[in-house]
């Protein structure tokens, strides 16, 4: 067993908002290991966001807030942390990549002056060190001509190079733990590629535990060790990469996997999941999948099942395998 | 072939006029620089490439909502550059489009009954109640109820724009569809929903389409021709099977290899092309894929390869296949 890097417990962050409460994150538990490259998958607003952003305490400006649940980092509590103390962490020991990397620069800073604040808080390097340190993690990261792009602004970069440049900031503190927010969803696939291969070689050599949020099956079968399938708030089904893919359990998880279409499997009709996915302010008691399962039974509309183990490390949230523990309840 | 085609595009070019600063120098940025294909009754023509290839322009060219800056278009024996507004807009029943983006291609201000309504209003098909009738009868083709077509359009999630985007595309009966990118901006299990829609309407309908995407796992599995673009060219074309099978050209080689593929079983060498996709505006001489091209010789450089018919059926630009 490796060692628990990141452990999110119960986690549940809620939007306050004036038509009422939305829980967008309601009970999330998940555990990343040093070196270990997590996916976290589901459609949109399901909370895998807002799970990645309440790690890195960037609710602030948002109506939102964390309001049970911990989060442990390398044995700290970072909910308990102070800003200071939490900005020591974030960008040094945790780092994060956004979905679209023009508006996560600064369009009015060169490339150089924004990894070298990085760079300067967080590893003391000053001056030509930091300059030297910044070209080399730009060279890390397959940027051509690096000596001439540290002088160039945002806009005169392309889409992927915009994204290895995102890159570079966030590897250029070594950090333990790099939560990637739909990273390639932006680029074109031969760009995808490109990036994908640079991540996993990053990860590998400096042993990054990678925490991957996507909604591309493709992508987290390329890259993860093991996936988290979220819905409506919730992890639903967690598994070894192998396991999910061979052997899901939760009726979502299955309904995701047949309808994407692969390359060259010839199917004249593609499966799908009824419906969508429910207003978060109106959810339905019992299982939040119920409405849409094609595996519903009436217990599932009173019951909300658990999180609770299906096999060897792989957990499910499904009344259908757990039907002996709703006899004795 | 004897069955003559449905659409038939004819060499067309798309040249946009910039000007670099206020007396700098002028140019063209050659979105589409001549492309040729034609598009049979009944049959669904996949065009793939990637950001800025000139897929979409070259779809707004059929839709004629550009008009090209050379080449012809010719629908149903009709040369559509040389029919008058009126003309056009009398033909224009025949082909519809739906857009990509489902939240931005629906007036907010309009209930959905409107939407749908107003294709039939401009082409002064049907009155009151029967229009109304058909507005009805629209929303159940594509899944929903009728009284959803008392909303706005803000009331409904992307999947279900999307459905009424399509239904007010079928208000008039059209031939054929041009499909931008209808599910990307879509999630996965609503993806599916909308291209099963989008299939059995072409059924039960015997529509046509043109479908403009990116994703080459959707394009594979909604057409039976596709057109690979690239830099404003086609640079490979060919029915679904050999396309896949065996891409020729190897721009394509690298496109299908790039598929991240959804099972962790499968291992694959990939061909990671090298360098980002040069500007439009100042393209590469000769073949313009040469910069990346793992294959690359002089000739390619200085010499634009032809478009040929490799196989039969098989069309691919290359210079690697001409001899």
């Amino acid at each position: 067993m490796r060692d628990k890097l990141l452990t999110i417990e119960n986690l549940k962050t809620h939007f306050f908002s004036d038509d009422g409460i939305v829980p967008a994150v309601d009970g999330v538990n998940i555990t990343i290991k040093k070196g270990e490259t997590v996916g976290i998958v589901g459609e949109s607003g399901c909370g895998k966001s807002v799970t990645s952003l309440s790690v890195m305490r960037l609710l602030k400006d948002t109506p939102g807030r964390v309001v049970g649940g911990s989060i442990q980092f390398k044995g700290k509590d970072l909910l308990s942390l102070s800003d200071r103390e939490m900005r020591n962490i974030r960008g040094n020991e945790i780092a994060m990549i956004f979905q679209e990397p023009m508006t996560s620069l600064n369009p009015v800073l060169t490339i150089g002056r924004q990894i070298k604040e990085a760079v300067g808080l967080h590893l003391g390097l000053e001056g030509k060190k930091a300059h030297e340190h910044v070209i080399e993690m730009l060279k890390l990261v397959g940027i051509p001509r690096a000596e001439e792009i540290v002088n160039e602004y945002p806009h005169q970069l392309s889409g992927g190079m915009r994204q290895r440049v995102m890159i570079a900031m966030a590897m250029s503190c070594k950090p333990k733990l790099l939560i990637a927010d739909e990273p390639t969803t932006a680029l074109d696939v031969t760009i995808q590629a490109q990036i994908l291969e640079l991540m996993k070689k990053l990860s590998a050599e400096e042993e990054t535990a990678i925490m991957l949020i996507t909604h591309d099956l493709g992508v987290v079968a390329e890259m993860c060790d093991r996936v988290v399938v979220m819905y409506a708030g919730k992890v639903v089904e967690e598994a070894d990469i192998y396991e999910l893919f061979e052997n899901p359990k939760h009726p979502y998880t299955k309904g995701l996997l047949q309808s994407i279409p692969k390359l060259r499997e010839k199917k004249n009709r593609l499966g799908s999941i009824p419906g969508t996915v429910p207003n978060p302010l109106e959810r339905p008691p019992g299982c939040k999948f119920a409405p849409r399962c094609s595996e519903v039974f009436d217990l599932c509309r009173e019951v909300e099942p658990e999180l609770l183990p299906v096999g060897a490390d792989h957990q499910c949230r499904c009344l259908l395998y757990q039907r002996d523990l709703v006899k004795e309840a | 072939m004897t069955v003559a085609p449905l659409i038939e595009v004819k060499n067309i070019k798309k040249y946009f006029p910039y000007k670099k600063g206020l007396f700098g120098k002028k140019g063209f940025v050659k979105a589409v620089d001549g492309v040729s294909f034609s598009v049979n009754k009944g049959e669904t023509f996949g065009l793939v490439g990637e950001s800025g290839c000139g897929k979409s322009t070259t779809g707004r060219m059929i839709m004629n909502l550009l008009e090209p800056t050379e080449g012809a278009i010719i629908f149903e024996g009709h040369d559509l550059g040389s029919l008058n507004e009126n003309e056009v807009r009398d033909l224009r029943k025949d082909f519809q489009m739906i857009f990509q983006d489902p939240y931005a291609s629906l007036n907010p201000r309009m209930r959905v009954k409107e939407i749908i309504a107003e294709p039939l209003v401009i082409h002064g098909l049907l009155n009151g109640k029967q229009r109304e009738k058909r507005v009805h009868e629209l929303l159940e083709v594509v899944g929903l109820s009728s009284y959803h077509g008392e909303r706005y359009p803000h009331e409904f999630s992307g999947g279900q724009r999307q459905r009424i985007g399509i239904a007010r595309a079928l208000a008039v009966n059209p031939k054929l569809i041009i499909a931008d990118e209808p599910v990307s901006a879509l999630d996965v299990s609503i993806q599916s929903q909308i291209l099963n829609l989008l299939q059995d309407l072409q059924e039960e309908f015997g529509l046509t389409y043109v479908f403009i995407a990116h994703d080459l796992s959707v394009v594979e599995h909604i057409s039976s021709r596709i057109g690979v673009m690239y830099l404003g060219r086609m640079v490979e074309l060919a029915d679904k099977d050999s396309l896949y099978e065996e891409p020729l050209h190897p721009y394509t080689q690298s496109l299908i290899s790039a598929v991240p593929i959804p099972n962790p079983r499968i291992k694959r060498e990939r061909i990671v092309l090298q360098g980002d996709i040069p500007s439009p505006s100042n393209p590469p001489s000769g073949c313009t894929f040469h910069t990346r091209c793992p294959f690359v010789t002089d000739l390619c450089k200085s010499q634009i390869p032809a478009f040929k018919e490799t196989r039969p059926g098989h069309f691919t630009a290359c210079h690697l296949y001409n001899d």
